[in-house]
């Protein structure tokens, strides 16, 4: 008599309740009478809000229309779209004199390809494409969206964008196609892999000095159509605060936040003052602050423009908040590192530089990104004291004489702008927070 | 003794110190020190002695002695008296902040009722029910705020009917009516005998709060459990009532009629009002839900597994085990974002809302023009609010972790 059944015996197949459609229906749906009845309530709200959004924004809605009174002729009771596609290139552009927004999109376009090599796992010297990014994009975006007259500083600054554009491009194609940094490539091209480092050094600083020559001597001759201040506008205004904002209130952060831990009483305090003053007042009250009393603080004859002070007000503002973001990084370092940083002979710029700071960057990343999603939602109140972002842009559709008092659907597309911008950076950064914490063993 | 075993140590000499003026730990950070505090000082005077010049170049005042005089300007809603042309710049400073605590005030109730609600649902284990909690959550956190604020002021309060056509929304009885000028509510007007019924009221609740506690001590003396919510709620509701009806119904309302073109009597409040409470409500409830679910979260599992375990009903295990734990850890986001609630009420200025920005900080300051002092003044009220907030939100921390360790 065989115990021993040769033959496996067949696996029973899962519970149909684990398995099915209706499985999962009656697990997550229908369980109880309660969660049956919620269920039914639910489906009745959610068909309210669809049915009548669809109605009202796709069926009755009106898309091309040369004023409000033809979207009313079509439908009463639908949206009137055609409003917001008129304004389309104001509500992106502002007034930007239309035959010069290609240096927007160019602009847009550089950075997009300056950044793309941080997302790329393949490419080395990451960190210092993003400090080119940092040091010199600015002042070649500015430059590419200002024009005009060029002083001497804007001018070295642009060829040092232009060399260090070209070697960010050009060491990304050579990390891509052969995994390797473009200095051992241009080495390597030259055939000087057994020269001393010296040599090396130095035939590399030599194509460095003739690129950016050639960029300088370019650029010289090249000039851009004078844009004043007053016509930027739209998303674009939006961008470039917020983007200005956010890339110098992560500095200003890390310095406040290092005060506000510093050993240095006086310091400490001053940090803490700062940080806490402009942390329990509204923002708004700080533009008002800007545009008031900045012009009372400079000496005279000076005089700031209003998207200066706007900036500045932003900085500030955003760099407290910054400096709690920072903090709460530098507090989640154990203090093992410090004491293991002091014991190998560091001193405290050291162990911050080396040891702390690319540590705590880590975990504040999610946070960073946090803290850009505020800020561009923060960025629409410049409407308010005055300059024509995003949010002014679309409250002046209803003033414009054939649009008159259409709200709503200009208010609805900013929101839409804006739920799909912040929405997907934070999910983008809920992502980075799951694949950072997969290496933490702490 | 090991002590005496052991050869005596030979007894160490600490190398004498050296002092190194420029390497000496405490020179250096005197150094740092006053040097920080020169440069900021240095800065500080110079802004200080641009702006007395500027000032002066532009013959503008300077002083507090605005606070006395009459301003001229009018606000459509007050809780104070004022009248332009007799009423001070120091009313208005009073008006503004009390427009800003009272839309805050009620705004922080709804929201943290609506948050707490929200919250609740996304863990529903009906995933209909999470998912709509989860999808009002990203639609609200995800638009800016003043995009909101402008959209139910423009959008929804301004469209609504003329007075003639008002809404009623007390079932025909002109209770309360809404339209394009505003909400209209009718006031209580307390009769003779009426603060009897409050009184009632209050002697009901101290005998049900008694009623518990004995309760209470009986349960845990002996085991018995005395249900008290009937007779309390019986006792709540009915002894106001009795002596509300035995003292004849002291109690009339005054009603807004319509009167002309415009409701006259009971309580008003502008379109501007309501539409800042409505958005600040529902863009905080977004953020409160989600404190509320993170803090329902960080309860381990474990704590309400053995709740059920021990025999405690569902309803029990929330309401004893772990809501307690929770609240540590929803209540510090939750009083943070009441904070932002007083601060962002600031964007009433967006639409009109007489808060202490736009009455004080712009109309006032465009009137009277002391810059610097309405300014600073404005950020002082709200330094004093966030600094008020955050020491009683210590006192919480502090007493909550006592009861932890």
């Amino acid at each position: 008599m065989a115990i021993i059944n040769a033959n496996k015996t067949p696996d029973r197949p899962a519970p149909i309740s684990e398995t099915s459609v209706i499985g999962w229906l009656h697990k997550h749906l229908f369980s109880s009478v309660l969660n049956t009845f919620l269920t039914f309530v639910m489906l009745y709200i959610i068909y309210l809000t669809v049915s009548g959004v669809f109605t009202w924004g796709v069926l009755d809605a009106t898309f091309v229309a040369d004023n409000r009174r033809q979207c009313y002729d079509n439908s009463l009771t639908g949206a009137c779209w055609a409003g917001v596609f008129q304004w389309f290139n104001n509500i992106f552009y502002g007034r930007y004199p239309r035959d010069e927004i290609w240096r927007i999109n160019f602009g847009g376009l550089l950075l997009v390809l300056w950044m793309a090599p941080l997302w790329m796992s393949r490419v080395k010297g990451k960190v210092l494409v993003a400090t080119t990014a940092v040091v010199f994009y600015p002042f070649l975006a500015g430059y590419l969206f200002s024009g005009g007259d060029k002083g001497w500083f804007t001018q070295i600054m642009v060829a040092g964008a232009i060399t260090a554009f070209a070697f960010n491009m050009a060491n990304m194609l050579t990390g891509l196609f052969r995994s390797q940094s473009l200095t051992k490539f241009l080495i390597e091209v030259l055939g000087q892999q057994n020269a001393s480092d010296k040599t090396q050094r130095n035939i590399l600083l030599l194509l460095t000095a003739i690129i950016f020559g050639a960029a300088f001597f370019w650029q010289m001759g090249q000039s851009l159509q004078p844009i004043v201040w007053t016509k930027w506008g739209g998303l674009f205004l939006t961008l470039v605060i917020s983007g200005v904002g956010i890339a110098s209130a992560l500095p200003g952060g890390i310095i406040l936040a290092l005060g506000r831990r510093s050993e240095l009483v006086i310091v400490r305090v001053l940090s803490i003052g700062f940080i806490e003053v402009f942390r329990s007042v509204p923002l708004i009250t700080v533009l008002f602050m800007a545009t008031t009393m900045f012009p009372l603080f400079m000496p005279e004859g000076f005089v700031l423009n209003k998207l200066v002070q706007v900036i500045i007000a932003v900085v500030l503002f955003n760099a407290c908040y910054m400096a709690e973001t920072v903090r709460a990084g530098l507090q989640a370092i154990p203090k093992g590192q410090y004491e293991g940083a002091h014991t190998i002979g560091l001193g405290y710029w050291g162990t911050m530089r080396l040891v702390i700071m690319p540590q705590a960057l880590k975990y504040m990343i999610p946070n960073i990104v946090g803290s850009f999603i505020g800020l561009l939602k923060d960025t629409t109140l410049v409407s308010i004291i005055g300059l024509f972002d995003i949010l002014g842009m679309l409250r002046s559709i209803s003033k414009d004489t054939p649009w008159l008092g259409l709200h709503k659907e200009p208010l609805i597309f900013g929101a839409i702008l804006f739920f799909i911008m912040c929405a997907s950076m934070s999910k983008y950064s809920r992502h980075l927070e799951v694949k950072l914490s997969a290496g933490r063993t702490h | 003794m090991t002590d005496k075993a052991q050869p005596k140590a030979a007894k160490r000499v600490a190398p004498k110190e050296k002092f190194n003026f420029f390497q000496d730990r405490r020179v250096r950070s005197a150094f740092y020190q006053l040097l920080t505090a020169g440069v900021v000082g240095w800065f500080v005077w110079y802004l200080a002695s641009n702006t007395a010049h500027n000032l002066s170049v532009r013959g503008m005042n300077t002083g507090f002695g605005f606070w006395n005089v009459s301003a001229g300007f009018d606000t459509d809603f007050k809780l104070i008296n004022y009248t332009p042309g007799i009423g001070t710049y120091g009313r208005i400073f009073v008006i503004g902040i009390l427009n800003t605590l009272l839309v805050s005030f009620f705004a922080i109730i709804l929201s943290t009722m609506l948050g707490f609600f929200i919250g609740v649902m996304r863990l529903s284990s009906n995933w209909l029910v999470a998912k709509v909690a989860l999808a009002y959550v990203e639609i609200f956190r995800n638009v800016p705020l003043l995009i909101q604020i402008i959209f139910w002021y423009m959008g929804v309060f301004s469209v609504l009917p003329v007075v003639k056509k008002s809404l009623d929304l007390s079932f025909g009885t002109g209770w309360m009516t809404l339209n394009n000028r505003g909400l209209y509510i009718s006031t209580p007007l307390p009769g003779e005998l009426f603060w009897l019924t409050p009184a009632a009221l209050g002697l009901a609740l101290v005998g049900a709060v008694l009623f518990r506690r004995h309760a209470r001590k009986v349960q845990n003396a002996t085991g018995r459990q005395i249900k008290t919510l009937p007779a309390s709620l019986a006792a709540i509701i009915l002894l106001p009532l009795a002596v509300f009806l035995a003292t004849g119904a002291p109690l009339a309302w005054d009603m807004p009629m319509l009167t002309g073109f415009n409701f006259v009597g009971g309580t008003s409040l502008p379109p501007a009002f309501l539409a800042l409470l409505i958005s600040l409500s529902i863009y905080h409830a977004a953020h409160i839900a989600e404190a509320v679910r993170a803090g329902i979260l960080s309860v381990s599992e474990g704590q309400s597994e053995a709740a059920l375990s021990i025999g405690l009903t569902p309803r029990r295990v929330m309401s004893m085990v772990v809501i307690p734990q929770a609240m540590p850890a929803i209540v510090p986001p939750l009083i943070s974002n009441w904070m932002n609630v007083v601060k962002n009420s600031s964007l009433a200025i967006a639409i009109g809302y007489a808060d202490i920005v736009s009455l004080f900080m712009q109309t006032a300051l465009n009137q009277a023009g002391y810059a610097i002092e309405m300014v600073g003044m404005t950020m002082g009220f709200y330094m004093l609010v966030s600094l008020t907030i955050s020491f009683f939100l210590n006192i919480y921390n502090k007493r909550v972790q006592l009861v932890e360790r």
